[in-house]
C-alpha cells in the first residue's frame, strides 16, 4: 500500500485533492518530497505513524501557487469563512448579479465568486498573449477579406458555400467599408487546458463577449478582503481595461475627440450590470435605442440640451437588433435607419456587423488555416479537434462515438443545445443523434477535453473544479489586453458547463510579474 | 445628459420621497389611532384620501380599519404607491442610471431594497408600526445625505433634488388639505370645542413633517390651527414647507439647461412668488382649501413642464 502525503495546507482546510490524471492548475502529485516542503513533511510523516517513504506519492502545491499555499496554510478557516461571507456581502450590496432567462420575472442572481485564485505564470501569459494577438490579427484579417476580395474562397481554403450560406454571413456588409479594417474590436477567446497540460482555443467570441466586469469586480474584492496576498507575489494589474477600452474605441475613428456611447438592450439584459459598468468606467453614455434617432444619415442621442451627434458606438446588442429597417423589423431595441448612416461611415459601430460569420463553430477549424493564409505563421495556439457534421466521414464518425464527444449547435451559446457525451445517459446520447441527424450541418464535435481544474470553495470544503479561461483581447490601432482574463468555473462536481447561466462561478486571475522567475519543469503549454 | 437618464433620476427620487411621506402619514395616523379608542373608520381612511387611493382600496372589499389600511398602504403589490411598491420602484429607476450616480447613492438604495426584500418574507401588518415606519423614513434621510456628500454638483444632482422638491411640495399640501382642512374646519373660529382632541391633532400633523420643535421655536405658545397652516406653508427655513420646496425647486431649475426649461422655470417662479408674497390672513380669506387645490393644481401645470422640457423622448 502506498502511502499518500499531503502538504500541511491541504489538511488544515481538508482540501479534496484532485484525481491522478487530471491537471490541477495549483496541485501536482508527485513521487519526490519537494525540497522546501521536506521538513513539513518529515513531521507530517511522524504524525502518519512514520512508515516506510519508498512507495510515496506526495501532493503539494506547483512552484507559483507556494506563495499563496502557505498563506493558505497559516490562515485559519475560520478567517476564510468570514472573509468569503463578506465577500458575497459586497457582491450583493454592489448589486454584481446577471438576470437569469427562463425563470420567472427574469430572476436577478449573484454570479458566485470563488476567493482561490488562479494563478498563471509570466511564461504562460507571454506564451497566450503571443498566441491571442497572432490569432484575432488572422480573424481580422479574414472579416475584412470575405467582405471584400474574398481572397481565402477564392484560393479554395474554405468552401464558399460555408460562408455565404452561413447565417450569421451578413450579405448587406459586402463592399462596406469598416474604419481600418477593424471589424472585431473586442474579443473574448475561450480558452482551456487539457490533462496534457497544454492550452486550447475552444472559441472565439467575436459579437458581444461579455464577461470583463467580472474579471475587475473579483480583483477589486480579493485587494479588499485579502490585502495581504498581494504583498508575497507580484500579481499584473488588470484594473486599466477600461481605459483600454476607451482608447480602442477612441481609435475606432478618425474624428478628433469623438462622442462614444455604450449600446445597452436595457436593464433586463442578462449582462445589464456589465454595460453600466463599463459606461461609468469610461466615463461615457449608456443610451438604449429610445435614446437614439438618425436623422440625415447622422445618429444622435436625445439629451437635456437637444441632440448631441454620435461617432462611434460600442454595441451590447446582437446584429439582428440594431435596426428595424436594415435586419430584424421586430426589434424594439434598436435605431431605424443605423444601418445606413453606419454604410455611409457616418457612425463607428464596434464590433462592426457580420463579425458572427467568424465566430461561428463550422468556421472554427479554419483559423489555423487563415493564420498561415494572411500571416504566413504557424498557428501559436492550439485549436481543438473538430468533427464537422456537414462532412459525410465526420457525421458517421460522431455518431459512432456520441457518448465520448461533445456536440454543440454551430451557433450555440451560453452552454445551451449541446451534449457532453461522457456526461449523459444512453438515452440522452440516443435523443441527440436523432437531432444531429435531423440536420447534421447544424452540429460540430468535438473531443471531451478534460478541462483542467483549480481547487474552489464548495459546499463541502474545498475540491477541484473544472475552469476556462477569456481573455479580452482588443484591437485598435494595435492589439491590446490585460493580463489574464475571466477565469470561469463550473461549480458543480465534474460538470464541464462553465456558462454563468448553467450554474458556473468565477474566479480571480492573477498573472505573475515576470520577476518570479518559474522553473522550466514548470512551464506547460508549450 | 440623456433626457432618459433624467426622467429616471427624476422619478427615482420621487418614489424615494413618496415612501418616507406614506411612512409619516402612516406613523400619525396610528398614533392618532391610539387616542381615538372608538376606532371609527373615518380616522383610518385618512391616509387613503390623502394620497387618493380611495378607488385602489375599495377593490380590496377590506372594511377600512386601520389594519388593513396600513398593510394596504405599507404593503400590498397591488397598489402602485404602497411603501413596497414605491421602494421598488425607486430601486428599478437608480438601477437603469447606476451609472450616472455615485456608487455610495447606488449601494444605498440597494442596501435598502435588499433589507426591505427580507422584511417583506414575514409581513404582520399588526407590528407594522412606529420602529417600520422610523426605518422607512431613515433610509430616505441616508439616501439624501449620501447623496449631499458624495454627488458632484452636476445635471444629475439636480434632477435628483428636483423629484424630491417636487414631490414633497404634492405631499405636504395634501396632507394640510386633508388632514386639516377637514377634520377641524372648525378650528379657525376661536371656539373652544374639544381642545384636547385638537392639540394632539395637530401636533400630529406637524409631527407629520417634522415641523413640531420648528412651532415650538418660532412661536413659543399653544399649538393653534392658523399658526400650523402658516409654517407649513409659508415657513422659508422649514424643509416641508410649501415656500422652502418651491424655493428649492426655482433653484434647481436655474441650474439645469435653460434652453428647453424656460416655461418650467416660469411656472415654478410663478408659484414662488405667490409663496413669497402670501400671508395667511389672505389664505383663510381666500379658503384655505380652495388655496390648496390651486396649488396641487400648479404644481401638476409644473410636472408637465419639467417633463416636457427635459425628460420627453421624441
Amino acid at each position: 500500500m502506498s502511502l499518500v502525503l499531503y502538504s500541511p495546507f491541504l489538511l488544515m482546510h481538508a482540501i479534496k485533492p484532485p484525481p491522478f490524471s487530471h491537471f490541477d492548475e495549483m496541485l501536482a502529485w508527485s513521487e519526490a518530497i519537494p525540497s522546501q516542503l521536506q521538513t513539513q513533511f518529515q513531521i507530517q510523516l511522524q504524525q502518519f505513524g512514520g512508515q516506510s517513504q519508498s512507495q510515496s506519492q506526495t501532493l503539494g502545491a506547483r512552484q507559483h501557487y507556494v506563495p499563496y499555499s502557505n498563506w493558505l496554510a497559516d490562515t485559519p478557516s475560520a478567517s476564510l469563512t468570514q472573509r468569503r461571507a463578506q465577500a458575497d456581502l459586497l457582491f450583493r450590496r454592489i448589486g454584481i448579479t446577471f438576470t437569469v432567462y427562463g425563470e420567472q420575472g427574469g430572476t436577478e442572481r449573484l454570479i458566485p465568486s470563488d476567493v482561490i485564485p488562479r494563478i498563471i505564470t509570466a511564461e504562460d501569459w507571454a506564451y497566450l498573449e503571443r498566441g491571442l494577438t497572432q490569432r484575432v490579427t488572422a480573424i481580422n484579417r479574414f472579416l475584412a477579406d470575405i467582405y471584400h476580395d474574398q481572397a481565402i474562397l477564392k484560393a479554395g481554403l474554405i468552401p464558399r458555400e460555408q460562408i455565404e450560406g452561413n447565417s450569421q454571413f451578413q450579405t448587406k456588409m459586402v463592399g462596406v467599408k469598416v474604419p481600418h479594417d477593424t471589424y472585431a474590436s473586442i474579443t473574448g477567446v475561450d480558452i482551456v487546458r487539457n490533462n496534457d497540460g497544454k492550452y486550447y482555443v475552444l472559441e472565439d467570441n467575436l459579437r458581444v463577449p461579455s464577461g470583463v466586469s467580472y474579471m475587475l469586480m473579483n480583483r477589486k474584492m480579493m485587494m479588499r478582503l485579502f490585502p495581504e496576498l498581494f504583498l508575497r507575489q507580484t500579481v499584473r494589474p488588470v484594473e486599466h481595461y477600461p481605459a483600454l477600452l476607451l482608447q480602442t474605441l477612441r481609435e475606432s475613428t478618425d474624428i478628433d475627440n469623438p462622442t462614444v456611447v455604450l449600446l445597452t438592450p436595457g436593464r433586463f439584459n442578462s449582462a445589464y450590470f456589465e454595460h453600466t459598468f463599463l459606461a461609468q468606467q469610461m466615463g461615457i453614455e449608456l443610451v438604449e435605442g429610445q435614446d437614439l434617432f438618425v436623422k440625415d444619415d447622422y445618429v444622435y442621442m436625445r439629451t437635456t440640451s437637444g441632440s448631441q451627434r454620435v461617432d462611434v458606438m460600442y454595441r451590447r446588442l446582437d446584429d439582428t437588433f440594431l435596426d428595424p429597417l436594415a435586419f430584424n423589423a421586430e426589434s424594439a431595441l434598436g435605431v431605424p435607419g443605423l444601418f445606413q448612416a453606419y454604410a455611409k461611415g457616418n457612425i463607428v459601430i464596434c464590433n462592426a456587423i457580420g463579425t458572427g460569420v467568424a465566430d461561428d463553430k463550422s468556421i472554427y477549424p479554419y483559423v489555423p488555416d487563415m493564420i498561415k493564409f494572411y500571416l504566413n505563421e504557424e498557428p501559436i495556439l492550439n485549436n481543438v479537434t473538430t468533427y464537422q457534421c456537414r462532412k459525410p466521414t465526420d457525421l458517421s464518425y460522431v455518431l459512432a462515438n456520441m457518448k465520448d464527444l461533445v456536440v454543440k449547435e454551430v451557433h450555440g451559446a451560453g452552454g445551451y443545445g449541446m451534449l457532453v457525451g461522457p456526461a449523459a445517459t444512453a438515452k440522452e446520447v440516443e435523443d441527440f443523434a436523432v437531432i444531429v441527424k435531423a440536420n447534421p450541418s447544424n452540429y460540430i464535435a468535438q473531443p471531451t477535453l478534460s478541462l483542467s481544474s483549480c481547487p474552489t470553495f464548495v459546499e463541502s470544503g474545498i475540491a477541484p473544479r473544472h475552469i476556462d479561461l477569456r481573455p479580452f483581447v482588443l484591437t485598435g490601432r494595435e492589439v491590446r489586453m490585460v493580463p489574464g482574463g475571466l477565469t470561469r468555473v463550473a461549480l458543480r462536481e465534474g460538470s464541464l458547463v462553465v456558462n454563468s447561466s448553467q450554474g458556473g462561478g468565477t474566479k480571480d486571475t492573477w498573472v505573475l510579474g515576470g520577476d518570479e522567475a518559474t522553473p522550466a519543469k514548470n512551464a506547460e503549454g508549450k | 445628459m440623456l433626457s432618459r437618464v433624467a426622467s429616471h433620476l427624476y422619478w427615482m427620487s420621487r418614489y424615494l420621497e413618496r415612501s418616507e411621506n406614506m411612512a409619516r402619514i402612516l406613523d400619525v395616523t396610528q398614533s392618532l389611532a391610539m387616542l381615538d379608542r372608538s376606532a371609527d373608520s373615518g380616522g383610518a381612511m385618512t391616509p387613503i384620501v390623502i394620497t387618493e387611493a380611495q378607488a385602489e382600496f375599495a377593490e380590496t372589499k377590506l372594511p377600512a380599519t386601520y389594519a388593513n389600511v396600513i398593510a394596504f398602504l405599507a404593503w400590498d403589490l397591488k397598489h402602485p404607491s404602497s411603501i413596497r411598491n414605491c421602494i421598488e420602484a425607486t430601486r428599478e429607476n437608480a438601477r437603469a442610471v447606476r451609472g450616472s450616480i455615485t456608487s455610495e447613492m447606488w449601494e444605498n438604495i440597494n442596501d435598502t431594497w435588499i433589507a426591505f426584500q427580507e422584511k417583506a418574507k414575514n409581513i404582520d401588518p399588526m407590528m407594522t408600526g412606529n420602529e417600520f415606519f422610523e426605518w422607512v423614513k431613515e433610509r430616505s434621510h441616508l439616501f439624501r445625505g449620501v447623496t449631499f456628500a458624495t454627488a458632484r454638483r452636476d445635471q444629475p444632482y439636480h434632477f435628483t433634488r428636483l423629484g424630491t422638491f417636487i414631490e414633497r411640495a404634492d405631499n405636504t399640501a395634501r396632507i394640510l388639505n386633508v388632514k386639516y382642512a377637514e377634520e377641524a374646519p372648525d378650528s379657525f373660529d376661536e371656539k373652544e370645542v374639544d381642545k384636547e382632541t385638537d392639540y394632539y391633532r395637530l401636533s400630529a400633523v406637524l409631527r407629520s413633517v417634522s415641523a413640531l420643535e420648528a412651532y415650538r421655536d418660532t412661536y413659543r405658545d399653544v399649538i393653534d390651527a392658523r399658526r400650523v397652516a402658516e409654517i407649513m406653508i409659508f415657513d422659508a427655513k422649514l424643509p416641508r414647507s410649501l415656500r422652502y420646496c418651491m424655493d428649492e425647486t426655482t433653484l434647481v431649475l436655474d441650474e439645469l439647461p435653460s434652453g428647453s426649461g424656460r416655461i418650467a422655470r416660469r411656472i415654478a417662479s410663478e408659484i414662488n412668488a405667490k409663496l413669497r408674497y402670501g400671508t395667511i390672513d389672505e389664505v383663510l380669506e381666500y379658503g384655505l382649501k380652495r388655496y390648496l387645490a390651486d396649488f396641487l393644481q400648479d404644481m401638476v401645470k409644473l410636472g408637465t413642464a419639467v417633463n416636457a422640457a427635459y425628460m420627453e423622448m421624441h
